[in-house]
């Protein structure tokens, strides 16, 4: 750093981010350009590298819970389930069958609202200015609230305990979430209908940063932007956790495996997301979903292998957990983003400039994901 | 009396030069006051629409309606601090932008806001409308390349690259117009719309032109050359803040030239009953105005390989398609 | 499976001969006596899991890289060596990924020192 980047006479190379409107946070790209084409683009992360993972071994369980949550900003309930969980396995602990829709009800509430999100910027890095954004953000908020309802905050929930939740959900909460999807139905087919009518949204979408299944495989990409190459792998299905099975979840996929593709996915994933939460919150049972106490810790037994996989918003979520006897001895995330990040230099090459930012928003990264 | 005698010719001729001099010196006075107020309400209007479209409220703090928020932001800009990137050369980079500007505020001068009076007054004076506008262009690349900002650069190169798709049009359906008209003078081809407007005849016409304008604006879905989801700011990138405001004002400046040029071509001008010409003329301009900001609220970017496609392969056919009709007509 | 480093090439290609065609993750656990490097394999089509064990001596450790067999190893294999000091035998050497500093040992590792000064890189 600190003089200007050079290309080799025939190509320019340009300095995208680390402060870019388009990078979603601090990720640097590299980009290399012959004329309007993309060459090379390399990436630069680890400017929100926290150490993470170092971190949670010197904290016992309940501690690292919401450092946990802080991987993932936009999906944080996905990332502190999917730690409680390996937790639970490690200690042995059964999961409350009320719980475990509730579970899955927050959950595909958070996959909502982050899908939603994700389509608001993904249409700003197309170069709409705002509209898509704040429409998708109302209904987005409407999720947050009903989350905010259960767990008391807006952002970082924390309503993870072994076993269940910290509390069970208010009375009335049932109604209000039917009530909310309803709305949120509503306004699916009018995104679809506002977009695919457009003919410059097709035309920026369509063919776009296009990837085979086989190349999709071979580059590991996960979540989303696996099932839009037309694979059909969802872990709620193949790994199925919780009731998932009980509920009769179908993976979505559409085959072309362009940047349409990846939208066209996350909106039907958004339609089967919707239908899920009803189904739960049909056959959910009562009785009690709240979890053991935050300070108590059954010590673990030594060393033993936990992995939990998990599928958040953004793909596939390992988590590799060596337990300690209060604490993780060595915790490990897989985190998608990084994953389809690393894949991006090859999706992104023969692209043009302007599409580098249409390919980049159909990723849906979450840069502190990345970098843990 | 109205087409044929050009002002400078009735200037020579006028038993007073001085006092014929003295008008146009206070019409030009006017026509700068205009420029501002009208500018700064279009400010204000952009900021309004958008909002509404995004379900939000706007400005509404500062005066009443929020009117006075872009004052406000104005006045901040300016006391931000200024700044010339070391790479940039220095004369043409400070003087771009005024130049632009100065370019713009003087087109609208020579359009015919009120009947019969003006610097437009002459023939073809439609050509050189268009002569002096296309310019604008050739000056956001100077303004771009000479920031020596890699962003900026790209910008400019985009702009003078969109230059080939949305001009050509652009002369057919002017071509048209003249023959309609049969003159080139913009006060005659107003007068000629007294019976029917344009738009009447030309319906393909006004379409291709209000394309090409949208891209001669730079307006979206053609702001290529500032995209800032890919080009941060485009040609504007190390434009610090007080000279930004001479951005912004060039933005509105254009947005009103093209919304009157396409009110004075194609929806007659200052004609109408009742309220006087130019009231008429800033109606019909500011109902342009408002669809040229509507498309802004809700259109995705095009990308320059696309608009160069939709110039040559859409645009083109139909403005030839316009010449035939205007032909028949 | 554990698997012998010096087996770990052949075995991963008779994996992926298999249909073990996905890379979930690569990663390490620091045992202090021994490292142990994780790959994580899954064949899509029948959603079965396979782990690669390959135990290294922590002293000097070093693997071959896969990245020609799996594509998706690229990273992983420079958070490795980042993380835990594994030196990747067979590829190019790569531009840090995570990290930017030098001067202090692996922060994965158990040895780490906590609170010791580091130098940025340039």
């Amino acid at each position: 750093m600190g003089q200007a980047l050079q290309g080799d006479g025939l190509t320019t190379k340009i300095n995208v981010g680390p402060i870019h409107p388009s990078t979603h946070g601090v990720l640097r790209l590299v980009v290399e350009l012959d004329g309007d084409e993309i060459v090379n683009v390399e990436p630069h992360i680890g400017f929100l590298h926290r150490g993470v993972e170092k971190l949670m071994e010197t904290r016992n369980y309940m501690q690292d819970l919401p450092y946990v949550e802080k991987l993932d900003y936009v999906a944080p309930e996905a990332y502190s389930e999917a730690y409680i969980s390996a937790v639970e396995s490690a200690l042995g602990v059964e999961v409350k069958e009320r719980a475990q829709y509730l579970r899955v009800v927050l959950l595909e509430l958070q996959r909502i609202a982050s899908h939603l999100l994700w389509l608001g910027t993904f249409l700003n890095d197309l170069g709409h200015f705002f509209t898509v954004f704040m429409w998708a953000f109302a209904d987005r908020d409407k999720i947050l609230r009903l989350l905010q309802e259960h767990a008391g905050a807006r952002m970082f929930y924390v309503n993870m305990r072994l076993g269940g939740l910290n509390r069970d959900v208010p009375p009335g909460f049932e109604e209000e979430v039917l009530s909310v999807l309803g709305d949120i139905e509503k306004r699916i087919p009018m995104y679809e209908s506002y977009l695919e009518k457009n003919e410059i949204f097709m035309e920026r979408t369509k063919g776009i940063g296009a990837i085979s299944s086989h190349r999709a495989i071979e580059l590991g990409v996960t979540g989303p932007v696996l099932r839009a190459s037309g694979v059909n792998f969802d872990i709620r299905s193949s790994k199925s956790y919780y009731v998932y099975d009980k509920l009769n979840f179908k993976p979505q996929v559409v085959s072309s495996g362009d940047v349409f593709a990846r939208y066209k996915v996350r909106m039907l994933e958004m339609k089967e997301s919707i239908r899920l939460v009803r189904e739960a919150i049909r056959h959910m049972p009562p009785g009690d979903a709240v979890g053991m106490p935050i300070r108590l810790i059954i010590p673990a037994p030594k060393n033993k292998e936990v992995r939990v996989y998990r599928e958040t918003p953004r793909g596939e979520l390992l988590i590799y957990m060596v337990a300690g006897q209060q604490g993780p001895y060595r915790v490990s995330f897989r985190s998608p983003s990084f994953i389809n990040l690393a894949a991006l230099p090859e999706i992104a090459k023969g692209a043009h400039y302007a599409d580098l930012f249409a390919i980049l928003g159909s990723l849906d990264l979450v840069i502190p994901d990345v970098d843990r | 009396m109205l087409i044929g005698e050009s002002w400078l010719v009735s200037l020579l001729n006028s038993p007073s030069p001085y006092s014929e001099a003295l008008g146009l010196f206070a019409y030009a006075v006017f026509v700068g006051l205009l420029v501002i107020v009208v500018d700064y309400f279009l400010g204000w209007l952009e900021r309004k629409i958008v909002a509404k479209a995004q379900l939000r409220h706007g400005p509404t703090m500062v005066g009443k309606f929020g009117l006075l928020q872009n004052l406000a932001d104005f006045t901040k800009l300016l006391a931000k601090a200024s700044y010339l990137p070391k790479r940039a050369d220095r004369l043409l980079f400070t003087l771009a932008l005024p130049f632009m500007l100065a370019l713009a505020i003087f087109l609208i001068l020579l359009l015919p806001l009120v009947p019969s009076f003006g610097f437009g007054n002459f023939a073809s004076s439609l050509v050189l409308v268009f002569a002096l506008f296309s310019f604008t262009p050739l000056f956001i690349f100077i303004a771009g390349a000479s920031s020596g900002n890699k962003f900026a650069e790209i910008g400019s190169q985009r702009s003078v690259l969109m230059l080939l798709s949305y001009e050509l049009p652009m002369i057919f359906v002017i071509a048209s117009l003249g023959i309609l008209a049969k003159s080139l003078n913009l006060f005659a081809i107003v007068q000629a719309q007294s019976k029917m407007w344009y738009i009447f005849f030309l319906p393909i016409g006004f379409f291709v032109f209000f394309v090409s304008m949208l891209a001669e604006l730079e307006r979206s879905p053609f702001d290529l050359r500032e995209a800032d989801s890919e080009l941060i700011a485009g040609w504007l990138t190390d434009v610090s803040a007080p000279s930004y405001t001479l951005a912004l004002f060039l933005d509105y400046t254009k947005t009103f030239f093209g919304s009157l040029l396409m009110a004075m071509l194609f929806f007659g001008g200052w004609l109408g009953p009742v309220l006087p010409g130019l009231a008429w003329l800033l109606v019909k301009a500011l109902i342009i105005a408002f669809f040229i900001m509507l498309v802004r609220a809700t259109a995705v970017r095009m990308r320059i390989d696309r608009v160069l496609r939709l110039g040559w392969y859409v645009l083109l056919p139909l403005a030839v398609v316009n010449l035939i009709i205007a032909f028949i007509v | 499976m554990k698997v012998e480093k010096e087996a770990l090439l052949k075995t991963a290609e008779e994996m992926k001969n298999k249909g073990f065609s996905y890379l979930v993750k690569i990663t390490a656990v620091d045992n202090i006596s021994s490292l142990v490097v994780l790959y994580f394999l899954r064949n899509l089509n029948t959603g079965e899991e396979e782990t690669l064990e390959v135990e290294l001596s922590p002293v000097d450790a070093s693997v071959p890289s896969i990245m020609h067999i799996y594509k998706a190893a690229d990273w992983y294999e420079r958070e490795l060596k980042e993380m835990f000091g594994i030196e990747i035998t067979g590829r190019s050497a790569p531009r840090l990924l995570l990290e930017k500093w030098n001067g202090i040992e692996p922060p994965l590792r158990k040895n780490f020192e906590w609170g010791k000064p580091y130098k940025a890189m340039d």
